[in-house]
């Protein structure tokens, strides 16, 4: 006979591990995200005027001064023709992954943790491709001349050359914007709705126009699911897809390092990694800074933990299979670079890559205190993006440096213009963020309540059981 | 034959070759090609598009030096132009090599990155010439602006410019009426340049030398630029 | 150019500007308005516009002589060619020969007559015209005991030497004191000792490489500076491909210069010793009776000292390589040794050269193709050749002008101030001279120490002729001409001296009758037209025009002489001394070895921008000064590559930074020459170190010529380092020597 107390225990283990049965009044949790939404303090204003700031210096200044000066303020040289711009496009191209992957991935799979952990993934891959789709122009040797990579009737008669991966990734990258921020946006419909039902002055005028008028009514939650629905599949391609031709950029060129068939899935890969990390290491920042204790629990991050520990498994893969098949291979070139990153000027790099992106996540990651401590994870998490940007500028700034004609090796340092310019980005995308977490509802409160409904405690024989029944 | 109307050559005979930097200067002399300055070449950005590349076999004493020449090789499947994406470089249907249109470029740099020949170069800044030292500048050729990519052109402007005067004379262009400003400044006749469709050319000739090669031939870029072997002498 | 620069856009604004002006001043009438409209540029009045033109000249960029052919359109210079017609560079040329442009346009130019205002040095210039200025000077000469007025001269071309010459004699003074660096580094003065003793004849030798099938190098680098680096270039190639036959080439040298890094066989000999080597070479052929039946066995004498066991254990080359290297030589067809400037920078300088030269005689090839031959003698007391003066002439000059006996100092073609080994005070010598005259087209070091600044033309700009020494197997009267209307207000330093001359009056007018240059110059040429050659002219004017049409006169037949050795010289033995050196052995345990620099030659290029930033040929550095060292040596004394060094001789220190080079004796160490000016424009200034100033002022004890590799230095690494601007990866050309493949 089970004792009541027991029960109670029980069900209370319950609640506090998982969001799902720990059913709170829909008023109550909307309160809860527009306090969090509206709490602006002193810190919270220090944080964006120096993001400003950085962003200023950054993007304004040293881009302007590359601008006007010229490529050359930049550390790239002969034969480096690519460095850290490119290294920090494909960076973000991958933070970028993380909001399609765990929301549209795990929404086409059902994964219930999701709920509270969608919106800010997919705010992430909204900002971080905005971020990444400053690199191509930043990188431009004439700035002032981007427009003549876009297909438009001219007065030069001139089409772009479609040939030209550079090519596929603009239009990936369009696509993957335009498809990224629809699907952020839908979600967002029925909470815009909720805070212009409960603001009041300019925030009401503007949720106003962004809630489109939505009322709730039947017919408007159908075929709002159906579109997030339509687009949760859609977007999946486009995801793979953007990666893909962003490492055939690199795949599609005879450079030594880079003409690899396993480029395409490996970079997809390390964008996954590289995403998922992100959002666990934003997530347990919102969570410490926006008090959303209630919605991120221990369940969040030990799933997202796994998740990372399984794409370092994945990532470590495709590394060691291309690893392997250059030195196997035998090309002295290709040995060459197995050279650099073993004995080479930017050996000591390579070496923090391995440590980051594997061993780390393989000792640590299988074990669920660790998982669940925020704090263990944020280090973890923000460890393997150090290792993924590693890993990118060894690709991109590193094997350029060797070639097939050794007089023509080259070094490459980054200069400050670069650092600058880096910088400034990595502020664009925290500022962006930071503003946008107090002007969007970053929990997407009717996902967490409409899981909440569909989640119930049953007691089977003496154990209480967690059940989920199909809404749709 | 191959399918365009001239099949520009170069044959660079190694032998010759001494290194001396003739065809450098007159290369940067006829092309209008910037001086970038000490700090500049310590990084790896001079613009000179040919350059010769020096290398060591052996130890000391037993040591010999190696020149070998490299401009851009106007290869027949050249990998600097599928990415481009703006046509700034293209394959001339006339002539059958590697063009660089200046204006088009964008710089983008990716061609400088897919070339296995490291031939491209890049203007990191805009170019100096100090007054009066523009005075001498190649009205026939472009001034690069910053931020553009460019490369050996096989002396493009010379070749237009004996076309011109060819067709003007109703003739076909002869062998040697044009020469680049590297193979007519080379003290050694060490590089040749002529059209491989012309069978009685002396690039024709020299082309099916037994110490011909293509650099990087594995590669399958077809490069328009043959190299003859360095010879061997046994000396004690 | 006072114009107003208009650009195309700008003309369309202003053209807009212009129709509104035009309107409102057609209300307002007081308002009036002119906008003057110039093309951008504007070109002299009898050049087409977008056509070019070609002019013939003469380089004068090192003392070779080569035929050129400038391309100007718009009355503009643009580049610098081959004069493919002319029989010494057939249409080729070096880089140096090329850079020309860059003196003519460059913008540190002087542009008008400077006179010292300031204390001396000080740089403070006043302007004056050339009427006034040559009032001055000859007021100055006229009042003066003419052996207190010297002329030092670099080696000029042959028109300028002429009237500097005929000036001084005309002025009684003494004669000019030609002191030419490049000439020193040629070995030039030792070379004419040497044929003179050996073949009782002044001229030049000139070595036939294009025909010879075995070429012996010893201290040659006549791929790079040496003499007529351009001809000797095209003599190369030939030999790399007689028809079925390939040419060998084995150098001879204690550091692989870049002739040497193109011979099949590069052979490290310590500094000093190549005539030593030269000599045993010869000693075997004659034992052994190498060679053409018999020959050798007229030259036994001239071995009777040599000990080729001695030799062989001084130079470090085993007796059995030598024995083979001898056989080599003696059983080719068309054998020659060539002696060249690397020789004549020791003190046994003078009998490496014929100890070397005398390799050619003994294997019984002279007067066939591929063997020595005598450069081409001029046609006529007109059109002399000038031959540098011997050092020991300038040592003596300095002296005279440290005594205060110099009042009046003539400088011209020349940078004494830079180029002459530092203790022997030349700078010390000219501040007791009271006028200092000095003719420039860049302001260099010494014009910064002069009272009178006299801007010359370029070469491009004004005009002369050349006999090219060491010449080819036709006699040639290059032609000079100008190429563009002078850029500034200046002069040809010719012009100048007929000036003062028609000033002075007297012996030196009637020395100098000639009202400018061209009528000069016509009156050398007239010998000229009688004699069978490329022009066939009936009257003198004529003759001129196709004389600069075609870029100078050459004869039509075949004038190389072979030279014949005399008695005395085959009954001497030869002898080489072992070479010896300025320092102490302990205190400065390496030998110093300047190079004459590919991209400089002897400095004075070091201000143009495309010779600075052309990459040394074998190390690949543009822009600094290194030191070759090599890599044991720098190893023991703890030196790594890029780091800067210091290197003392007994006469003072410069820095440099060390460049591991893989092709140097380890007792001697490499420093370019041509870095380290103060002066010379915005390129040359302040970047890298000037060697000539450390060097021991030694002469060769015969023809008192300076030798100038025979100081003894030492090496001390300092903490400091400097990345060398180098075109080569050195990473990658370890790496790909180290695995042993190269591309291709």
């Amino acid at each position: 006979m089970l004792s009541e107390k027991t029960a109670v225990t029980q069900s209370e283990n319950y609640w506090r591990k998982h969001l799902m049965l720990d059913p709170r009044p829909v008023r109550e949790m909307n309160q809860m995200i527009l306090t969090a939404m509206t709490t602006v303090n002193k810190r919270y204003w220090i944080t964006v005027t120096t993001l400003t700031l950085f962003v200023t210096i950054g993007l304004i200044g040293a881009w302007g001064y590359q601008i006007f000066n010229g490529m050359g303020v930049a550390g790239i040289r002969r034969p480096v023709y690519w460095g850290v711009y490119i290294t920090n496009f494909v960076f973000w191209i991958g933070i970028s992954h993380s909001g399609t992957f765990v929301s549209a991935i795990l929404r086409v799979f059902k994964a219930e943790f999701r709920r509270p952990i969608t919106r800010a993934s997919e705010l992430m891959t909204t900002f971080a491709l905005t971020v990444a789709g400053l690199y191509p122009l930043i990188h431009l040797g004439r700035t002032w001349r981007f427009y003549w990579m876009i297909p438009y009737p001219n007065q030069r008669q001139l089409w772009p050359n479609f040939h030209s991966p550079l090519m596929w990734d603009m239009l990936a990258i369009f696509t993957y914007l335009i498809g990224s921020t629809l699907y952020l946006y839908l979600p967002l419909i029925p909470d815009f709705a909720m805070a212009r039902d409960r603001t009041t002055g300019w925030r009401h005028r503007i949720y106003r126009i962004l809630a489109l008028g939505w009322r709730g009514s039947e017919s408007e939650w159908h075929h709002l699911k159906q579109a997030i629905t339509i687009f949760a599949f859609a977007i999946i391609p486009v995801m793979f897809s953007v990666h893909t031709i962003v490492a055939w950029d690199f795949g599609m060129t005879m450079v030594p390092g880079w003409h690899s068939s396993i480029f395409g899935p490996y970079f997809v890969v390390g964008a996954i990694f590289s995403g998922v990390s992100a959002v666990a290491t934003v997530l347990i920042i919102l969570r410490k800074t926006m008090q959303l204790d209630y919605f991120l629990r221990e369940e969040h991050f030990d799933a997202i933990g796994k998740l990372v520990l399984v794409f370092s498994f994945a990532w470590t893969y495709f590394f060691f299979a291309d690893y392997l098949t250059e030195w196997y291979g035998g090309e002295a070139v290709g040995k060459e670079l197995l050279t650099l990153q073993a004995r080479g000027p930017i050996a000591p790099l390579w070496y923090i890559m391995l440590i980051t992106n594997i061993l780390v996540p393989w000792l640590t990651l299988w074990n669920r205190k660790i998982r669940t401590s925020p704090k263990a994870l944020l280090v973890i998490t923000l460890g393997v993006n150090i290792g993924m940007y590693i890993e990118r500028y060894i690709i991109v700034a590193g094997f350029l440096t060797r070639n097939r004609l050794p007089f023509d090796w080259g070094a490459y340092t980054p200069s400050i213009v670069e650092i600058l310019i880096s910088i400034g980005s990595l502020s664009t995308f925290l500022l962006l963020y930071v503003l946008a977490s107090r002007l969007i509802p970053l929990i997407p409160v009717w996902e967490v309540h409409e899981g909440q409904i569909s989640h119930t405690l049953r007691r089977v024989g003496q154990a209480l059981l967690p059940s989920v029944s199909e809404l749709e | 034959m191959s399918k365009y109307e001239h099949h520009w050559t170069m044959i660079v005979d190694l032998d010759k070759c001494t290194g001396c930097q003739a065809c450098v200067i007159a290369c940067q002399a006829e092309n209008n090609i910037p001086v970038v300055g000490e700090d500049e070449i310590r990084k790896g950005r001079g613009m000179q598009w040919l350059r010769i590349e020096r290398y060591w076999e052996g130890e000391y004493p037993n040591i010999r030096a190696r020149f070998i020449p490299l401009m851009c090789q106007q290869c027949e499947n050249a990998p600097c132009e599928p990415v481009c994406p703006v046509f700034a470089t293209y394959h001339s249907e006339v002539d059958g090599i590697n063009v660089q249109v200046y204006n088009r470029c964008i710089g983008t740099r990716y061609c400088a990155n897919n070339c296995p020949y490291i031939a491209r170069m890049f203007n990191w800044f805009d170019p100096q010439f100090p007054e009066p030292l523009n005075e001498q500048l190649n009205p026939d050729v472009t001034v690069r602006q910053r931020g553009i990519m460019e490369k050996c052109t096989f002396c493009i402007q010379r070749i237009r410019r004996a076309r011109e005067t060819a067709e003007a004379e109703g003739r076909s262009i002869r062998d040697g009426e044009v020469q680049p400003a590297c193979g007519q400044a080379c003290p050694t006749n060490a590089i040749i340049f002529g059209d491989l469709n012309d069978p009685n050319s002396q690039v024709s000739r020299l082309a099916a030398n037994r110490r011909g090669f293509r650099l990087l031939e594995e590669l399958g870029t077809e490069p328009a630029v043959i190299y003859l072997k360095g010879g061997e002498s046994n000396v004690i | 150019m006072s114009s107003y620069e208009l650009s195309r856009r700008e003309f369309l604004k202003l053209s807009g500007l212009g129709a509104t002006a035009a309107l409102i001043s057609g209300c307002t009438a007081n308002l009036q308005k002119t906008v003057w409209m110039e093309p951008y540029v504007t070109p002299p009045e009898e050049t087409l516009p977008g056509e070019d033109f070609w002019f013939a000249s003469t380089c004068r960029m090192c003392p070779a002589g080569c035929g050129i052919v400038v391309r100007t359109s718009n009355g503009r210079a643009r580049k610098i060619e081959g004069n493919a017609s002319h029989p010494l560079n057939q249409g080729k040329l070096c880089a140096r020969g090329q850079a020309g442009l860059q003196l003519l346009y460059h913008p540190d130019r002087l542009t008008q007559v400077l006179k010292r205002t300031g204390e001396r040095g000080s740089k403070q210039w006043g302007t004056t015209s050339w009427e006034q200025i040559v009032d001055e000077i000859a007021a100055e000469l006229a009042n003066m005991s003419s052996e207190r007025v010297a002329f030092l001269t670099g080696r000029l071309p042959d028109y300028q030497a002429m009237l500097v010459s005929r000036f001084m004699d005309g002025l009684g003074g003494e004669k000019p004191i030609v002191y030419d660096a490049q000439s020193v580094l040629d070995g030039y003065v030792l070379l004419q000792a040497a044929t003179q003793a050996m073949f009782d004849d002044k001229r030049l030798p000139v070595f036939d490489i294009a025909q010879a099938d075995v070429v012996f190098g010893f201290g040659a680098n006549f791929l790079e500076t040496w003499l007529s680096p351009v001809a000797y270039g095209l003599a190369y190639g030939a030999m790399r491909s007689q028809s079925g036959i390939r040419g060998t080439m084995v150098s001879f040298e204690p550091r692989m210069s870049m002739t040497a890094a193109n011979s099949d066989r590069w052979i490290p000999v310590p500094a000093g010793y190549e005539g030593l080597v030269a000599l045993a070479l010869g000693k075997i052929i004659v034992d052994e009776r190498l060679g053409h039946d018999g020959v050798a066995d007229k030259y036994r004498a001239l071995y009777k000292k040599a000990d080729v066991g001695a030799i062989a254990e001084q130079s470090g080359i085993s007796v059995e390589q030598l024995r083979k290297l001898a056989h080599l030589f003696a059983t080719a067809h068309h054998p020659i040794a060539v002696p060249g400037g690397v020789l004549a920078g020791q003190l046994n300088g003078l009998d490496a050269i014929k100890a070397v030269t005398a390799l050619n005689l003994i294997v019984g090839h002279t007067g066939d193709h591929g063997a020595i031959f005598l450069s081409p003698a001029p046609p006529s007391r007109d059109l002399m050749q000038f031959s540098p003066s011997s050092f020991s002439e300038m040592i003596n000059l300095i002296e005279r002008m440290k005594a205060g006996k110099v009042d009046v100092l003539f400088v011209l073609g020349a940078n004494p101030v830079y180029e002459i080994p530092e203790v022997l005070g030349f700078v010390d010598g000219l501040a007791k001279v009271k006028r200092v005259i000095s003719f420039a087209v860049i302001p260099d070091e010494t014009t910064a120490v002069s009272d009178i600044v006299l801007p010359a033309h370029t070469y491009l700009e004004t005009w002369g002729y050349e006999l090219p020494n060491p010449g080819k197997q036709q006699l040639i009267v290059s032609a000079q001409q100008p190429i563009v209307r002078p850029l500034y207000d200046t002069r040809d330093p010719g012009d100048v001296l007929l000036a003062l001359a028609d000033k002075l009056g007297g012996q030196v007018a009637r020395r100098l009758p000639w009202p400018n240059l061209v009528t000069f110059i016509q009156t050398r040429l007239t010998s000229l037209q009688i004699l069978s050659g490329n022009i066939t002219a009936n009257d003198a004017e004529t003759f001129w025009i196709h004389w600069l049409q075609s870029g100078g006169w050459w004869s039509q037949d075949t004038v190389w002489e072979s030279p014949n050795p005399t008695e005395s010289f085959l009954n001497t033995p030869l002898q080489v001394n072992e070479p010896t050196f300025d320092g102490d052995a302990e205190k400065f345990p390496l030998q110093l070895l300047p190079v004459a620099s590919v991209a400089f030659g002897d400095g004075r290029h070091a201000s143009l921008p495309w010779l600075q930033e052309m990459p040394d040929p074998t190390t690949t550095v543009s822009w600094d000064t290194w030191v070759e060292i090599n890599p044991q040596t720098a190893a023991s004394l703890d030196i790594q590559d890029s780091d800067i060094v210091k290197i003392r001789s007994p006469y003072g220190e410069i820095e440099a930074v060390a460049y591991l080079y893989p092709g140097i004796h380890p007792n001697v160490i490499a420093v370019p020459v041509g870095q380290g000016h103060t002066e010379l424009g915005r390129w040359a200034q302040n970047r890298g170190a000037n060697v000539w100033r450390i060097l021991s002022p030694q002469t060769e004890p015969e023809t008192g010529q300076l030798a100038w590799a025979a100081t003894r230095v030492k090496v001390e690494a300092t903490t400091k380092r400097r990345l060398l601007p180098r075109l080569e990866s050195n990473i990658g050309v370890d790496r790909a020597r180290e695995k042993g493949h190269l591309p291709g």
